[in-house]
């Protein structure tokens, strides 16, 4: 079940209008700009793709659309994938890369009102 | 993984890079330089609205003789933070636990007793919630924090109450979300002119330039216009409620965003293998 309690409503619909493998829209339930607009970035960053774009049919309805047109050379599918994948890399990079940072601890650091050793 | 594949991925000259400045247990100030703008904003949107905690949502008054309504109370209630440390693991989330009504796997009971039997003003306070789950409390900064006023009462007046603390999420109300507003800063001397400043007479006195600027080059009098430049460097700098860790809410908002990528590829491919037997 989902936050607005619709049961059985699938996460991710393709909707194609014709036989052709290069364009597609995906439908996503439950998801919004915050995923939206980092996939159409990603997407599009894929060299064999020609368009990718998102909307939010209405505000109210928790949706999102992405349509992909690709040339010949991928489909939209493959390339929906590959942004899939090239960003959850880009999310494991930036883990690793906050965690490297947090452990070299350089930063300023101050307790503040956390320092309880030194208030009490 | 190495920098260079990442880079011919997004576009940049190399892989993302954090920049760690400050650091509290409540706070927290970084820069991520090299994603794009749309990557950052989704950092930021997520640790506003998908990282989750507990919060109390529902109250079941026994007694209420105070001046407050039952439901001023509740919303108050609904607002007091609680350490969620590791909630994100610890807990269901209501609608996909088992569970009929609520259970020890998805919620936290807390109950408040109080009477004010001296001729004087008694407060009551976040301090007087017992919990029966010692990870989950209302949170006091110290010994000496009186905790968060809920009402004030009088000599015979009486506050009763159970109250069923449940997992969420900023997107469903905004006493989940763990942050208090997240400052999020790029390109402070506005040379990409993604926004149009408000001015009376003089832009320069008017607009303060940001603490961020000075990691930044100044603009070059009478340069041309870069229309090809895009924002790289994102300055983010936020203040917990103290329900979680500062530093906890960017990896969990992290560890969330790549989830959310990673359920999305695999309802793809469930997806194709169900049109392949149709
Ligand atoms: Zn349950």
């Amino acid at each position: 079940m989902n936050i607005d309690g619709n049961e059985n409503e699938a996460k991710l619909k393709i909707l194609s209008s014709s036989s052709d493998e290069g364009c597609a829209t995906f439908s996503i339930s439950e998801e919004d700009h915050t995923l939206a607009n980092a996939l159409r970035y990603m997407i599009m960053k894929n060299p064999k793709v020609e368009y990718c774009g998102y909307s939010i049919p209405h505000p109210t309805e928790a949706k999102v659309n992405i349509r992909v047109q690709t040339s010949e050379e991928t489909t939209a599918v493959e390339a929906m994938n590959k942004g899939l994948d090239d960003l959850i890399e880009l999310c494991e990079h930036i883990l690793v890369e906050y965690n490297e940072k947090l452990d070299l601890k350089n930063y300023k650091y101050d307790e503040g009102v956390f320092d309880t050793e030194n208030k009490a | 993984m190495n920098d260079i594949s990442l880079s011919a991925i997004t576009g940049f000259d190399s892989g993302p890079t954090v920049q760690l400045k400050e650091l509290e247990s409540d706070h927290i100030k970084f820069s991520l330089s090299n994603v794009d703008l749309s990557v950052a904003n989704g950092i930021r949107r997520a640790m506003i609205a998908d990282v989750p905690t507990m919060a109390i949502d529902l109250v079941e008054i026994e007694t209420n003789t105070t001046v407050l309504t039952d439901e001023f109370i509740a919303h108050r209630l609904g607002l007091i933070p609680l350490t969620s440390t590791d909630v994100d693991k610890n807990f269901a989330y209501t609608r996909e636990c088992n569970c009929t009504d609520y259970c020890n796997l998805c919620s936290v009971e807390l109950n408040l007793n109080v009477k004010c039997t001296e001729d004087r003003t008694m407060e009551v306070t976040s301090r007087e919630l017992i919990s029966q789950n010692d990870n989950i409390v209302p949170v006091t900064i110290d010994d000496q924090d009186p905790g968060i006023l809920i009402a004030k009462m009088r000599k015979g007046q009486e506050l009763k109450l159970k109250c069923i603390a449940k997992k969420g999420t900023g997107k469903e109300h905004a006493k989940w979300s763990p942050v208090c507003g997240v400052g999020f800063d790029y390109d402070p001397y506005n040379k990409l002119r993604h926004t149009t400043y408000w001015i009376e007479d003089d832009e320069k006195t008017e607009w303060p330039l940001s603490e961020n600027a000075k990691e930044e080059q100044p603009p070059i009098e009478g340069e041309p216009f870069d229309y090809n430049a895009v924002p790289n460097k994102f300055y983010y700098k936020f203040e917990t409620t103290g329900s979680m860790e500062a530093k906890d809410v960017v990896l969990s908002s992290l560890n969330i965003l790549q989830a959310k990528f990673d359920e999305l590829r695999n309802e793809l491919k469930r997806e194709q293998n169900m049109n392949q037997y149709n």
